[in-house]
């Protein structure tokens, strides 16, 4: 049933990247009879890869290609190769995603015009609007199994380290607090199982209760006869001919020989960092700033969320590990209310870390060691945790470049990932500290920890959408202003980050992409 | 180099065969008998450290050091201490930048505990006084080293697991189905 194209099969769709976008694109267009290659830079994964251990999983599926840290966060000292804690193999980043599928509010979709604009960010209104993606959330909703109304799927049962967060939460007067939405079976449900409560999400769900393009999107497009995936192809150019459509794809295969694939139209999906350091690696003398830059916005407003941990050591046992990793919410601070000190909200969720991980994150960094590590690891099983996840201001200075003479293993200049926080970010992570002081203290919490950043696994906003295209990168369904037959795909089309997690968002704009680019193609128009 | 994920990787692999090796059970030290030990000449047989040119006393000044990094007093035993050490003293042994960076390390320590106190880096009492030592080297290759190697060795240790009261792999046994939900003193 596979399909097998011909590199020099021009009718081809040649999407870059195997995940939540690029997966979702793929099985969309193949179910609409679209024919396209998958180009995953990635090794094949199956559930047999999947193993119960937080490092021997890091190695196994994060992208550790050379990347440069920069910028002011933390980050830069500590994490100074791994600025994004992302995943280079089949299914990508929705091996590792935990399952949060929380939809943006409507007022999420205008920050700018929200806000009435933030000094020093450079805010943008999206194109489209909440009314506009709803029937899109929906489809993805039950796509992926999100618990809920629209599934009909209970949220997941509350785990014990979900009751210390949401107790602690009603004791200082929260009152949003639900076990999900979540993207993770609580009953078996479209040929996956229901959740064991394994607890490791994030090093891939053993047994697929959790959504992943892995054993969902990409089966089911080559079951379709419609898709060929092929792996450990590392794209290195997009090219164009004189007319300014892009032509087709330059990758590595497998043995790092240079092939070349003819496609109709291109998708870009390798996650905010790789899909705009591809188009600027695709520059050409037509393009002398890489490729659907005429905005100057390639690589720029790059966003990861404002994002923190929390850490308190309860008076009784809590065994964070036992269950599922986030399936616990907090959505009290995630309206608007810029009387805090802050534009946009932020979630509280909860965040099991298994005792190898929190070793490397309590206190990050080559001064993370001592007594206050250890003996909070002592702890460890009366430990509670939380994540923060905010809306994070998009900055034109946080960028994706390329470095000047670092190269990569296929010879391409190596990412440099520059972050700096904005002042609504650290106000609003402040806010978030103290808040969370408060929940713990409630309980009676011995000690607390509050961890920066995490190397992120939320990238967004460097190849942004916009309604005009001085202003931005892509129009309202993805698609690049200055090349009609080259789309972007992924998370980095987002013009603002918002607070929730950005996966939903992402398969609910590929659906629409799909659906629009198939339109299109029907009637000749790309 | 700093401290980075990637590196702990790199070291994820290179402690990986820790039972490559045996470690004698006389050096295993209980922590309270440490400073009595460490001025003794004799701390059990010859091991592969010595290959690497590297003294008993260097060696104890070494798992001096790695106890003080993650400190865990009466929580745990010397043994995995002393196979992060030992690990790496056996890396030395082939590698000559290994050697290099813990031979150096190690006299640069000494030279400023004999500054600051007058006395060997294992001899100082205090071990504040020990971790004030440490901080002024805490950048250096050679103690990131040996952080990341303990990070892995003492908190990625199966066998440690249970004395952390963390359970590790659970899909073979059904995930934590019985357990997940309970707690006793909300």
């Amino acid at each position: 049933m596979a399909a097998k194209f011909d590199l020099n099969d021009d009718s081809v769709v040649v999407i870059i990247g195997s995940g939540a976008g690029g997966g979702t694109v793929a099985n969309e267009l193949a179910q609409r009879g679209v024919k396209s290659v998958i180009l995953e830079a990635g090794k094949t994964l199956s559930l047999e890869d999947i193993e119960n251990d937080e490092w021997a999983m890091f190695s196994k599926i994060s992208w550790l290609d050379k990347r440069q840290s920069a910028g002011s966060w933390h980050g830069a000292v500590n994490h100074p190769g791994l600025p994004a804690w992302i995943v280079k193999g089949l299914g990508g980043s929705t091996v590792h995603w935990a399952g949060v599928s929380i939809r943006y509010q409507e007022h999420e979709f205008k920050m700018k015009t929200t806000s009435g604009g933030v000094a020093g960010a450079n805010l943008l209104d999206w194109p489209i609007t909440l009314d506009e993606l709803k029937p899109w959330y929906d489809k993805a909703e039950l796509k992926m199994g999100t618990t809920g109304d629209v599934t009909g799927m209970p949220h997941l049962p509350w785990s014990a380290d979900f009751k210390v967060l949401a107790e602690g939460a009603r004791r200082i007067g929260y009152s949003k607090i639900t076990a999900g939405p979540m993207s993770i079976n609580s009953q078996d449900r479209d040929g996956r199982p229901a959740c064991q409560q394994i607890g490791f999400c994030m090093q891939g769900c053993k047994i697929g209760a959790k959504w992943s393009t892995l054993y969902t999107e990409l089966p089911r497009a080559v079951e379709t006869g419609n898709c060929e995936i092929r792996t450990n192809c590392m794209v290195l150019q997009v090219e164009h001919d004189k007319s300014g459509k892009v032509t087709g794809v330059v990758y590595a295969d497998a043995d790092g020989k240079k092939q070349r694939q003819k496609a109709r139209v291109v998708c870009v999906a390798g996650n905010s960092i790789e899909s705009p350091r591809l188009l600027l690696n695709s520059e050409s003398s037509m393009f002398p700033n890489g490729l659907a830059n005429s905005s100057g916005q390639v690589g720029r407003n790059y966003m990861t969320h404002m994002t923190a941990g929390v850490y308190g050591v309860m008076p009784g046992e809590v065994h964070m590990n036992r269950g599922t990793a986030v399936a616990g919410i907090v959505r009290d601070e995630a309206h608007y209310d810029d009387s805090r000190g802050f534009a946009g909200g932020y979630t509280l969720e909860k965040l099991a870390l298994g005792l190898g991980f929190l070793s490397a994150f309590l206190v990050p960094g080559p001064t993370g060691w001592g007594r206050e590590v250890s003996s909070g690891l002592e702890n460890y099983k009366y430990m509670s945790g939380v994540w923060i996840c905010g809306e994070d201001m998009p900055q034109e200075q946080n960028r994706i470049a390329l470095h000047a003479t670092e190269k990569d293993q296929y010879g391409l200049p190596v990412p440099v990932v520059h972050k700096t926080d904005h002042p609504n970010d650290t106000n609003m992570r402040n806010h978030a500290y103290a808040q969370m002081a408060k929940i713990y203290h409630s309980l009676g919490a011995k000690k607390i920890y509050n961890l920066p950043a995490y190397p992120a696994s939320h990238n967004m906003g460097t190849n942004r959408m916009s309604a005009k295209p001085e202003d931005g990168v892509v129009n309202k369904w993805g698609q690049s202003h200055d090349i009609k037959n080259l789309f972007v795909s992924d998370g980095s089309q987002f013009t603002t980050s918002a607070s929730p997690n950005p996966t939903l968002t992402i398969v609910a704009l590929a659906i629409r992409q799909a659906d629009y680019l198939a339109t299109q193609m029907k009637k000749g128009a790309i | 180099m700093l401290y980075d994920l990637t590196i702990v990787k790199d070291h994820y692999r290179e402690i990986a065969p820790i039972s490559d090796f045996k470690v004698s059970r006389r050096s295993l030290l209980a922590s309270t008998a440490f400073l009595a030990l460490a001025t003794a000449t004799a701390v059990g047989p010859t091991g592969s450290w010595a290959a690497a040119g590297v003294s008993a006393e260097q060696r104890l000044a070494l798992i001096r050091m790695a106890r003080d990094i993650y400190p865990h007093d009466d929580f745990l035993p010397d043994e995995p201490y002393v196979e992060v050490v030992d690990s790496i003293l056996k890396e030395a042994e082939s590698n000559d930048d290994t050697r290099k960076l813990v031979m150096d390390g190690l006299s640069d320590l000494e030279a400023r505990a004999q500054k600051i106190y007058g006395s060997s880096f294992a001899a100082i009492a205090d071990p504040n006084k020990r971790e004030g030592v440490l901080r002024s080297i805490e950048l250096t290759g050679f103690f990131q080293k040996f952080k990341g190697g303990l990070l892995m060795g003492l908190y990625n240790n199966k066998s440690l697991y249970p004395k952390f009261g963390y359970d590790g792999s659970s899909w073979e046994q059904g995930g934590f189905m019985d357990s997940f939900d309970k707690i006793g003193w909300l």
